[in-house]
């Protein structure tokens, strides 16, 4: 029988894994619900953050070079973000078929992203290494304080993100234009830019999460192919009624994978959550949380 | 005689390739106030939604205010059935332009932001108004004009009554302080006691002096508010009618429809 202290620890690790995946699956909800087209490079964009910030790294070190590196990648990615907007989206938003277009052109600048750090910093694994050591006793195990840190910072930029879509008038107007793109038009609101602006965000947040990915495992040119997949099954599973049902359905996913990981085992825990995906796309097609189709 | 406010001349649109309307002339003086009126399906809001910027002109010019607002010249056709066409080809007009510079489209039967609260739809709303002195009154005037917007702060938008949500609507376009308000179909779908309620605020807006062009199926309720009536079939405005010859319904019916009845 396993024990309570066994369980305790698998589902913490859950969490924690869960925090990740809610920052990293909410940008790609906010795009889909603001533009309607899923970001297929969102996963390069997570890869591009992690390595700019590497770079930071390299010539300023210490916790002071982490809090740098964070500050301009995100700032980088950002406008990468909204650049991305003008070159991959906007030309083809007036094709009757631009989802499917969408599709096409963002994996195209996913391609063109990965070939870009392949080239800058070639083939060869890096790590950024973590800001924060020291481990913190939990239910009798040892975690990392670093983890928990991740949690927290995680959480508290996705509420920073909320709270601006909530509160602020350029947060608003990205809502209006989310969900009415005509009458946010004859209200004046400059739609291309506040898509764009949309996408920045996605990307400063991918950056965030990638750079915590690059300080916890390694990174590679081609690591944002595991968070684009894990990102999407998030945001399927979850559905993007609301801003928070990503997160709710990041935390389910953390939790489903690190128990299939420790009873089924590591190569078993893609396979159940494809198939808790399936079956929400079965049972409860528009995610398990809210009723409605997409909104922001 | 000065330059009137909006000139329209030789106007045409639709939905390509499906024509909708053509050679539509007509011009809005300064305070003056103009009433559509047509069967249903005819083209009256596609004209509005050209005229505001939504869809392309195929021909024709919309000057407001002395400028032109949509691209000079004839649309050209459309060349070849790739499906890339419209990728290449520009708009002949923007939204933003006409907002911004006063000519403001209330959209028929608008739906708004489902998910925003009334109070957030307001505050963002003067964006069109850009930057010009009046929002603060305006907002007090619209306090004054629909007070039932104040009760229902904090509700979404999905969750008011049609007539709550047009008066948001009516209420966003007079944030962008208008220079030329056009009122789609107002009052469509609203309870008689409703329809009163926001015919006497549309009056209220009406002596405020801020020109409109308002579409309605109700003869009465046009008559008694605009100076000129355009009747408006097939795509066209087939009669003029001026204030002090303001017809009946029944009149009306008689010339869209020969005497039938
Ligand atoms: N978005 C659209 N796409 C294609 N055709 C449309 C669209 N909207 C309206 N139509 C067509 O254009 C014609 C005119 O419609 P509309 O301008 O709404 O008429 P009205 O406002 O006078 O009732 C109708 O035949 C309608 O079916
Ligand atoms: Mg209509």
């Amino acid at each position: 029988m396993i024990s309570a202290d066994t369980l305790a620890f698998i589902l913490m690790s859950g969490i924690l894994l869960g925090g990740l995946y809610a920052l990293m699956a909410t940008g790609l909800a906010i795009v889909w619900t603001t533009l309607g087209v899923f970001n297929f490079a969102h996963g390069t964009l997570l890869a591009l953050g992690a390595y700019v910030a590497w770079q930071v790294t390299q010539s300023v070190s210490g916790g002071l070079g982490f809090l740098l590196a964070v500050i301009i990648s995100m700032g980088v990615m950002f406008l990468v973000g909204f650049l991305l907007h003008y070159v991959l989206i906007k030309p083809f938003e007036r094709h009757e078929n631009v989802v499917l277009l969408a599709v096409i052109t963002t994996l195209a600048g996913a391609s063109i992203i990965e070939n870009t750090i392949l080239l800058s910093w070639g083939p060869r694994d890096r790590q950024i290494s973590p800001p924060i050591s020291g481990k913190i006793e939990f239910f009798g195990a040892a975690f990392n304080t670093y983890d928990f840190v991740i949690l927290g910072i995680s959480l508290l930029a996705l509420l920073a993100l909320a709270f601006f879509l909530r509160h602020t008038t350029r947060g608003r107007s990205m809502r209006a234009a989310a969900q009415n793109r005509e009458a946010a038009e004859l209200m004046g609101l400059n739609v291309s830019l506040l898509f764009a602006l949309t996408i920045g965000l996605a990307a400063a947040t991918a950056a965030l999460a990638g750079i915590f990915i690059g300080s916890l495992r390694f990174i590679s040119p081609a690591f944002g192919a595991d968070p684009l997949m894990k990102s999407l099954i998030v945001v399927i599973l979850g559905g993007v009624a609301r801003f928070s049902s990503p997160i709710y359905a990041a935390f389910i996913v953390g939790i489903a994978e690190s128990f299939s990981a420790y009873f089924l085992g590591l190569y078993w825990a893609p396979a159940v959550l494809f198939a808790m995906m399936i079956a929400v796309l079965l049972i409860k097609p528009e995610g398990l949380f809210g009723h409605r189709s997409k909104t922001l | 005689m000065s330059a009137p406010l909006l000139q329209i001349s030789n106007l045409a649109g639709g939905y390509p390739p499906v024509s909708v309307f053509h050679g539509i002339d007509f011009s809005i003086g300064d305070h003056e106030s103009v009433g559509f009126f047509g069967p249903n399906g005819h083209g009256k809001s596609t004209l509005l939604k050209t005229i505001a910027g939504l869809i392309d002109p195929w021909d024709g010019d919309i000057v407001f205010d002395g400028v032109q607002l949509n691209a000079k010249g004839r649309m050209r056709a459309r060349t070849s059935r790739n499906l890339n066409y419209d990728l290449f080809r520009r708009r002949r007009m923007v939204a933003q332009t006409a907002v911004r510079s006063g000519l403001i489209y209330v959209m028929q039967g608008n739906l708004l932001f489902p998910e925003m609260t009334v109070g957030e739809v307001l505050e963002i709303a003067p964006v069109a108004a850009a930057g010009r002195q009046g929002v603060g009154e305006m907002r007090e005037q619209i306090d004054a004009l629909f007070p039932r917007l104040r009760e229902r702060w904090t509700s979404k938008i999905r969750y008011l009554s049609g007539g709550e949500r047009q008066m948001v609507s009516i209420a966003v376009g007079l944030l962008a302080l208008p220079r030329l308000l056009m009122l789609d179909e107002p009052t469509l779908g609203l309870s008689p006691k409703l329809r009163i309620e926001l015919s006497v605020a549309i009056r209220k807006i009406r002596q405020t002096k801020v020109p409109l062009i308002i579409v309605d199926q109700n003869i009465e309720f046009l008559t008694s508010l605009v100076d000129r009536l355009l009747l408006f079939d097939h795509g066209s405005i087939t009669r003029e009618i001026a204030a002090d010859a303001m017809p009946s319904h029944d009149e009306v019916m008689a010339m869209m429809f020969g005497e039938a009845s």
